[in-house]
């Protein structure tokens, strides 16, 4: 029942001497770095955070991170002649619950490793499990063999061609860092069949070290956690040699619009994103403001923003359309941000779920007329304060169980943030003001440099992007498509338009007629089996 | 109104060991961790880790291991609870659990549901209840309730099943009192809708109208369609014989009973009928001390008993049902089953049922899904919850088929399934016969604590957790006693369990298929 989808699992490294935008560069550690929380749960969370991603993985070897993740867990570990393969590893962790079985999560930065274990066994786990995980993993080949075969199918078949929504959202996050480790999903074909067991070997020896490692635990027992952070200490050890850490490059300016079209063979509805590198994340004090704005204008599956409710909620388009100042994992399904996928370059970005095909054009006006229109006006002293009684809100949700407490303890490591990012978020809310929110917006979005992806039909991607280059009006839906009622009198149509529905009919003729302003040879048709083959975009 | 939340048992294949949500309700919010134990977290953190791309390690065959004897400690719910009853009969359950800092989980538990609607025509009163509840004059304002829950800032929902509704506002701490008299705090908002409801007929009626969109959206599920049909077929004498959402012809009649529906909340929404369960970032004394004044001149009343007025059927009930759409043909197979009474060998066994039955480790479970591939998913239609009932209830064992097969084979596909998942019962009378029944029993017993314990993982999740085992006995060491009566249980218990329970006349074989596929 394990089967992996490997989709949209993206990291990258973390170097300790890179001083973040505004953070200050945490001091290089010889040893592993702990983070404790104090729960009396019987049930103890433990997550070990290693400061490598799929943005180090080796250049042609796109996927090392990921397989080396993978391997630790389900590999084989512990002594060559009587080792803990993947079935004894269930066997051994069934009786102590589903949590006892070690999960993981490969950013583009960090990989993190999680379990949860009831804490009177935890010394039994840490001798048969834990310890021997980290420190004397086996990278059994055929085991290798069996995950690069998931891994190769899941990019073939399941992420290119069944998720829609997934695939425009990896490719977008792809085209915006292209060039950098970032620019791909965790794995690429050619990367994938590339990696060798010596690749693992070399990978683990370089990143899987101590002082690249952070331990987290929800406990503070003092002998629990030494054992935990004492049993890391060999990790990382072998013989094989080094890599080079692989450095991690900003991802490159937008410059004016660009778009990619995905093209997928039977797309019955097309998907539009758009985003630019922003040049803060959560450690910037610009972060909280920018914060505010974004849960006004486009907070994830959410009734509450601006953008739903004009796409979704006036018009009826789609099922929804948000907005984000940070990466957001696994949008398709989450509604709240998995932890886990911390990053040091972040981007905004705008997402419409997919809408008919016919729609596609007159949508990309309007998400882009209406964030020009969002930096022109900003926002009133009533919709901020609105925006941070919501935020307040979502706070619930977001510090809602002991592991997601804990996995953003990890990411203050990664960010450098003390007090924590949930420790201080109420603080910081409250403490913002609607001339920050106003001055954030006019100094980080933008929406004369946006690079688009859209997802569609094969038959249809030429029409949009003739359409898109055309520079003539787009229009959506028909009034009558909004109850309108239509008379024709002396052989011309007249709309009955009620008071209440002007004002979206006028806004509609605003997106109709805004231009876009993209040449053709701005625009460039993909066809998704040429998606993921490389790290770069085809 | 909102659409029920749908359970994640549409996620077919990925249920078996989820609890499902409460069949309506009125959020669109995703149904949250089911209350109640064992793996019942797993399947959802299954998907959710399918989902996200995490790697979990490959779960091999399941084997057992001396592990599982490992020493449970004296007490496995890790928080305080504290209880007070008012003088009023009202019950306040205190949870602290301070490390969820800020958070503060107030529920109110109404022992009514679907069981208290007795009356002929009159089904799914419950239900609107929990809609009008939203609905309350806050001052005498339309929709005064809702505004002022919106500018305090809180996520509130509610949902409505057999024996009880249950309403779960989640906020901060501080929001607990008000800031100022035009900024209520949650305890005087909740006081007042429970005790003093003020709502009009034409609220009533609006509400009753989204009620009936309710049934529509509902209708096009063919598992309401066989839920009607089970119930009525096995409790035709109790009002269990009846669904949540009510019978239809009354949910298109519900606007014109206003009277019964007053009546409805007069009778049970009665301090000495509901239970507050509070958890989060509290202090129970302060909690305590606030809540008294708000809810002491709530007035009590005596609560009707609920009577069957017949004996249930003593032979085995068989019906196909048709349907118009061309969906997956469904096989169910329910059994009556005992009340819920913590303690109890029966309940004991309740609770493993579904890693005996229906957990990729279960025999009948591999026989139909991996070694046959007969049917496509497997599961208990309503979890456990279906049997954790005050009054005797049913375990539906429910089998997605394949178009296919049954276009090919017809009824001789249905009798195939069906005779598979009687072996498959069957074989639990034989459970203690088992080489391995002492160990297997023992891993059962520690995934089941384990997986109890991990469902408690926010004060929400431990309040709908609590308040729903609470309710039977109204025994603050509820949690404890149902854990030490399945680690009490022996391979024997399991034998005669089956050997009582598993019997023709408790039984109910149910098919549903496209109506034009359909082979004579």
């Amino acid at each position: 029942m394990c089967k992996i989808h490997p989709i949209a699992v993206v990291r990258w490294l973390f170097v300790l001497s890179v001083t973040l935008a505004l953070g200050t560069p945490p001091a290089p550690a010889q040893s592993v770095r702990v983070v404790t929380l104090d729960s009396p749960a019987p049930l103890v969370v433990v997550k070990v955070m290693v400061r490598a991603g799929s943005a180090h993985d080796s250049a042609g070897l796109e996927g090392l991170a990921y397989l080396t993740a993978r391997m630790l867990i389900e590999g084989s570990f512990g002594d060559p002649k009587n080792p803990v393969t993947k079935e004894r590893l269930a066997e051994i962790t069934r009786p102590w619950g589903q949590g006892a079985t070690p999960t993981v999560q490969v950013g583009k930065e960090t990989t993190t490793f999680s379990m949860t274990v009831p804490r009177e066994v935890l010394p039994r786990y840490i001798a048969q499990i834990f310890r021997p995980m980290f420190t004397q993993p086996l990278f059994d080949a055929r085991e290798l063999d069996r995950l690069r075969a998931e891994t190769l199918t899941t990019l073939r078949s399941n992420l290119r061609l069944e998720q829609i929504e997934l695939v425009g959202l990896v490719t977008l996050d792809n085209v915006l860092h292209a060039g950098t480790g970032y620019a791909h999903p965790v794995a690429t074909e050619r990367g994938a069949e590339a990696i060798s067991r010596e690749a693992l070997l070399q990978f683990y020896a370089t990143y899987y070290r101590p002082e690249h490692l952070v331990l987290g635990v929800s406990t503070r027992e003092e002998a629990l956690v030494a054992s935990l952070r004492d049993a890391l200490a060999g990790a990382g050890a072998s013989t094989a040699p080094p890599l080079e850490r692989r450095p991690v490059e900003p991802p490159p300016a937008v410059q004016g619009r660009e778009v990619v079209i995905v093209a997928l063979p039977n797309a019955i509805s097309t998907g539009l994103h758009a985003g630019f590198p922003l040049s803060i994340n959560r450690s910037h004090p610009d972060y909280w403001p920018l914060y505010v704005a974004n849960v006004w204008f486009g907070t994830h599956r959410d009734s509450f923003s601006y953008l739903y409710d004009q796409i979704r909620a006036l018009r009826g388009y789609n099922y929804g359309d948000y907005s984000y100042i940070e990466h957001f994992e696994n949008r398709p399904f989450a509604l709240f941000p998995p932890t886990g996928y911390p990053r040091r370059y972040q981007y905004f970005s705008i997402w419409i779920r997919p809408v008919q095909h016919d729609y596609a054009v007159h949508l990309l006006k309007a998400l882009t007329w209406e964030l020009e229109h969002f930096v022109r006006t900003g926002l009133s002293e009533e919709q901020c304060a609105l925006a941070k009684n919501k935020a307040r809100v979502l706070y619930l949700s977001l510090a809602e169980t002991t592991e997601r407490l804990l996995g953003y303890r990890l990411e203050d490591e990664f960010y450098g943030l003390h007090p924590g990012y949930l420790e201080s978020y109420l603080d910081r809310i409250d403490a913002v003001s609607c001339a920050q929110v106003n001055a954030a917006i006019k100094k980080h979005l933008q929406a004369a440099n946006l690079k688009y992806v859209v997802v569609t039909d094969d038959e249809v991607a030429p029409r949009i992007a003739d359409a898109i280059a055309a520079n003539q009006p787009a229009w959506g839906k028909e009034p009558v498509e909004y109850q309108i009622e239509v008379r024709e009198e002396n052989g011309q149509k007249l709309y009955l338009v009620p008071e209440t529905k002007r004002a979206l009919l006028e806004r509609d003729a605003v997106w109709a007629h805004y231009w876009l302003d993209i040449p053709r040879n701005r625009i460039r048709i993909v066809p998704a089996e040429r998606l993921f083959v490389t790290a770069a975009l085809p | 109104m909102k659409a029920p939340r749908q359970p994640v048992a549409r996620i077919r294949g990925w249920k078996y060991s989820t609890r499902k949500a409460p069949a309506v309700g009125r959020g669109t919010a995703p149904s949250r961790k089911k209350p109640g134990p064992a793996g019942r977290g797993s399947a959802r953190t299954a998907l959710v880790a399918l989902v996200l791309g995490v790697a979990l390690a490959v779960v091999g065959t399941p084997a057992l291991l001396a592990q599982a004897k490992s020493a449970a400690p004296q007490k496995v719910f890790p928080y305080p609870i504290h209880k007070r009853t008012l003088a009023n009969g009202l019950d306040v359950i205190v949870i602290e659990t301070p490390e969820f800092k800020n958070v503060l989980s107030f529920n109110t538990l109404v022992l009514a549901g679907a069981r208290n609607e007795t009356e002929p025509g009159k089904s799914g009163l419950a239900h609107l209840f929990e809609h009008i509840l939203f609905r309350h004059r806050w001052k005498g304002q339309e929709n005064g309730y809702e505004e002022a829950i919106s500018r305090l800032g809180a996520h509130n929902n509610a949902w409505t099943w057999f024996d009880v509704t249950f309403y779960h506002p989640l906020t901060f701490t501080a929001n607990l009192e008000g800031r100022s008299a035009d900024l209520p705090g949650l305890l005087a908002l909740e006081a007042d809708r429970f005790s003093r409801l003020d709502f009009t007929e034409k609220i009533f009626r609006t509400e009753a109208g989204a009620v009936l969109g309710e049934y529509r959206r509902n209708a096009s599920f063919p598992s309401l369609k066989l839920e009607e049909r089970l119930m009525a077929l096995l409790f035709p004498h109790h009002p269990y014989g009846h669904t949540t959402l009510g019978y239809y012809e009354d949910v298109l009649d519900m606007p014109n009973e206003y009277a019964a529906a007053v009546a409805f909340y007069e009778t049970y929404y009665r301090p000495n009928n509901c239970v507050l369960v509070i958890a989060g970032d509290v202090r129970a004394e302060e909690v305590f001390a606030k809540v008294e004044p708000y809810y002491r001149d709530w007035q009590p009343k005596p609560v009707p008993p609920i009577l069957a007025t017949g004996a249930p059927p003593q032979r085995e009930q068989r019906e196909h049902v048709t349907w118009d759409a061309d969906v997956a043909p469904l096989v169910w197979v329910a059994y009556r089953m005992p009340a819920y009474k913590t303690g109890s060998v029966e309940t004991a066994v309740g609770q493993l049922l579904p890693e005996l039955l229906i957990s990729p480790a279960a025999p009948l479970y591999r026989k139909l899904r991996f070694e046959k591939q007969t049917a496509s998913a497997l599961d208990f239609e309503e979890g456990t919850q279906g049997y954790e009932s005050f009054d005797p209830r049913v375990l539906i064992l429910s089998a997605q088929l394949y178009k296919e097969k049954y276009a090919e084979r017809g009824q001789a596909y249905f009798d195939e399934v069906v005779a598979d998942i009687l072996a498959g019962v069957e074989e639990l009378k034989q459970f203690s016969r088992r080489k391995d029944a002492r160990a297997l029993l023992e891993t059962l017993k520690s995934k089941y604590r384990y997986d109890f314990l991990a469902a408690m993982s926010s004060p929400a999740n431990i309040a709908q957790t609590f308040a729903w085992y609470y309710r039977f006995e109204r025994d603050p060491e509820v949690f404890e006693k149902l854990l030490a009566s399945v680690e009490r249980l022996t391979p024997r218990d399991i034998d005669q369990f089956a050997r009582r329970q598993f019997v023709p006349e408790h039984r109910a074989v149910l098919t549903l298929a496209h109506d034009a596929s359909a082979r004579p």
